[in-house]
């Protein structure tokens, strides 16, 4: 049975809906990652299924018990990791460990041993008297992790966790979580505005207005993106997506970082896509065939 | 049950390490006490007054002295006419003065009754109240000691003697508000401690995100609200009892009462402040939300408490209201323990009053406090 299993998912603030139905299986021991931008309804899943929020419809089941009417099974048996630190900051690296250790009723000789090997992989434990607000973000991204990992949960929930983390930390951050799903065969959900952590994850959700675009391996997403991509260098790449977007011509183009990825339609041909930009007087520098990545696809699930 | 003490031992952590919150516990009471101990009296001290002699004999220059030995008045001398007195008291100089009349003397030796007047400013009338029974009992006093020695009827003197009524006051011989104002200010200050403390403490987990945190734990609601309140239960009665030792060595004022008796009873009133802090937690985002919701009922819950100002003195609905107010009862009960002394069967109605109303408190703001968020 899969840990987790969401069917039909709803919720609205007001009149504001921020779910509109979204179901998807959390696997035994797979890292399950909802990617979107801000406002895609991430955060709202996530309270749902951790039993904070009640869903308006749809149904969360937690090892086949629907969460709603055992709101403490799930609740002793996940760890859950808000969007926003929220440890006591006050009360020292170890204080923090020992208290939620306590309140998940973790015998004390296990928590002691459980301490020691949180210390080891997430490198706090010459810390451990500091207190907790005067870690560094990456620090305390991983003490959260820790405070949620000492009584062993099956199912990690996490929203956002490498929010505001300096790549570093993020890539180790991620190591940790891997090691976790690999090692003890934790299932973990996380969510992330960042598209490049979707290489990290087993399977992607793509999360955009309420609904899952798409959920796959990451591999198999960019399998979708099956028409010929382009990616064009130039000095002024806003203008050049300015022209293209505004031309109501057949090429679709997204802005990037390192220039305009520019889409062929089947019917055309390099050639074609070459001489219309000649005609439009675009300077460019550079026309580039790439292989999709995760973000291209999203741009196209998301304009239909 | 075992998850309720971790909250508590984290609860004084976080007290211990925060040396404002200490100060708070230790200086708060002391300096309550002390400065609202001296600053809130309702005593007439000092009330500046002048006196108008027209007699000159010996019998009114002994009334002069009289009035100017008193620390009630701040005897400012002697003028020559009334009209020069009501001058002076038009311009605020004087608050009182004493015009004794011609043939003060010659009158009271042949039995007939002077009239001395007293003219005082009313702008404040408790005062001014106050301050024309005190003229009245120094008079009086002069009174006694000169008529068994004056040569007339004793028939006439039996009669004068008569019209004098002098209250005693029980309890409070001196009528000195401290006696009654110091009580007044413990209650306060338990009140206003215990609500605002829980309330700031429950919002500031909310500012912080670990109530997010604790939610999502095996904790029932139940537990995390005692989690909570015992530790600030510990806390408010460690603060009374410094306010308790305070007004005694400042004041010099102790319990008559069972200290037993007053302890539970603010056990009793607890309920309802606790209530209050967790209820106004439920409402506010951050912690100036739940500090003006606490203080906003807080304020209402003074006044109408009988503290400074007295109930009977109220319009009768405003009477209806305060018994509606638990402070109310807890001030009834700290003043007759103090001062009286009395004993806790005499003060049952009261504490069933405060029973009732801090549990109705307490259940309506669990009932309000809730696992989930939005």
């Amino acid at each position: 049975m899969d840990p987790l299993e969401i069917r039909n998912l709803k919720k609205s603030y007001g009149s504001v809906p921020a779910v509109k139905g979204v179901s998807f299986n959390l696997r035994k021991g797979e890292i399950l990652g909802l990617i979107g931008p801000d406002g895609a309804g991430k955060t709202t899943i996530i309270r749902s299924v951790v039993s904070l929020l009640l869903a308006d419809e749809g149904e969360i089941l937690y090892m086949g018990k629907n969460i709603r009417d055992n709101p403490t099974y799930i609740r002793s048996r996940i760890g859950y990791m808000p969007q926003r630190f929220s440890l006591y900051p006050d009360l020292t690296v170890e204080e923090n460990l020992d208290f939620f250790g306590d309140l998940f009723q973790v015998p004390k000789q296990k928590q002691k041993q459980r301490k020691e090997e949180l210390y080891a992989f997430s490198h706090l434990g010459p810390f451990k008297k500091r207190r907790a607000a005067d870690l560094s973000g990456g620090m305390k991204q991983k003490l959260a992790l820790s405070c949620m990992l000492i009584h062993q949960p099956d199912v990690l929930i996490l929203d956002e966790p490498t929010f505001g983390v300096d790549p570093v930390s993020r890539h180790e951050f991620w190591e940790i979580l891997k090691t976790q799903s690999r090692r003890q065969g934790t299932s973990i959900l996380v969510t992330t505005a960042y598209m490049d952590e979707a290489g990290q994850c087993d399977r992607v959700g793509l999360m955009f207005a309420g609904r899952i675009l798409a959920l796959d391996q990451p591999q198999e997403l960019e399998k979708q993106f099956t028409d010929p991509l382009y990616v064009l260098h130039c000095p002024q790449p806003h203008e050049v997506f300015e022209q293209i977007y505004h031309d109501d011509s057949l090429y679709v183009a997204n802005l990037f970082g390192e220039g305009v990825h520019i889409t062929l339609p089947r019917e055309r041909t390099e050639e074609q896509l070459r001489n219309y930009l000649q005609e439009k007087r675009l300077t460019i520098t550079k026309i580039e065939r790439i292989k999709p990545s995760l973000e291209d696809v999203f741009l196209k699930l998301m304009h239909g | 049950m075992q998850r309720i003490l971790y909250l508590i031992q984290k609860e004084f952590r976080q007290i211990l390490r925060e040396p404002a919150f200490l100060g708070l516990i230790f200086g708060a009471p002391l300096i309550q006490v002390l400065i609202l101990g001296f600053a809130i009296t309702t005593d007439v001290k000092n009330v500046p007054m002048i006196m108008v002699d027209q007699d000159h004999s010996q019998m009114s220059n002994r009334l002069v002295e009289a009035f100017s030995n008193t620390k009630s008045f701040h005897f400012l001398g002697q003028v020559g006419t009334a009209k020069e007195a009501v001058h002076l008291l038009d311009r605020n100089k004087i608050k009182l003065a004493v015009v004794i009349p011609p043939h003060f003397e010659r009158d009271l030796k042949t039995g007939r009754q002077p009239r001395v007047q007293l003219l005082a400013d009313g702008v404040d009338g408790n005062s001014a109240g106050v301050a024309l029974s005190y003229a009245n009992q120094i008079a009086l006093k002069l009174q006694k000691q000169w008529f068994p020695r004056l040569p007339h009827a004793p028939g006439t003197v039996k009669e004068i003697h008569l019209t004098g009524i002098e209250a005693r006051m029980l309890y409070n011989p001196s009528l000195e508000s401290v006696n009654n104002i110091v009580p007044g200010i413990l209650a306060v200050l338990v009140m206003l401690i215990t609500s605002f403390l829980t309330g700031m403490t429950i919002v500031r987990e909310k500012e912080i995100g670990t109530l997010e945190q604790l939610m999502v734990t095996p904790i029932r609601r139940g537990e995390l609200i005692l989690g909570k309140v015992i530790p600030l239960i510990i806390v408010g009665l460690l603060l009374f009892t410094i306010a308790i030792i305070s007004a005694g060595l400042v004041f010099g004022l102790w319990m008559k009462g069972n200290i037993l008796t007053l302890y539970g009873m603010s056990l009793l009133f607890m309920m309802t402040t606790l209530g209050m802090g967790i209820f106004a937690s439920t409402l506010a985002r951050n912690q100036q939300q739940s500090m003006f919701i606490t203080w906003f009922l807080g304020i209402f819950a003074i006044l109408l408490s009988g503290f400074f100002i007295p109930i009977e003195n109220m319009p009768r609905v405003i009477q209806w209201i305060t018994y509606l107010n638990p402070v109310r009862y807890f001030m009834i009960v700290i003043r007759e323990i103090y001062l009286k002394g009395t004993a806790l069967h005499y003060l049952w109605k009261e504490a069933l009053e405060m029973t009732v109303f801090g549990g109705a408190m307490l259940t309506m703001a669990t009932l309000r406090f809730h696992k989930r968020v939005g």
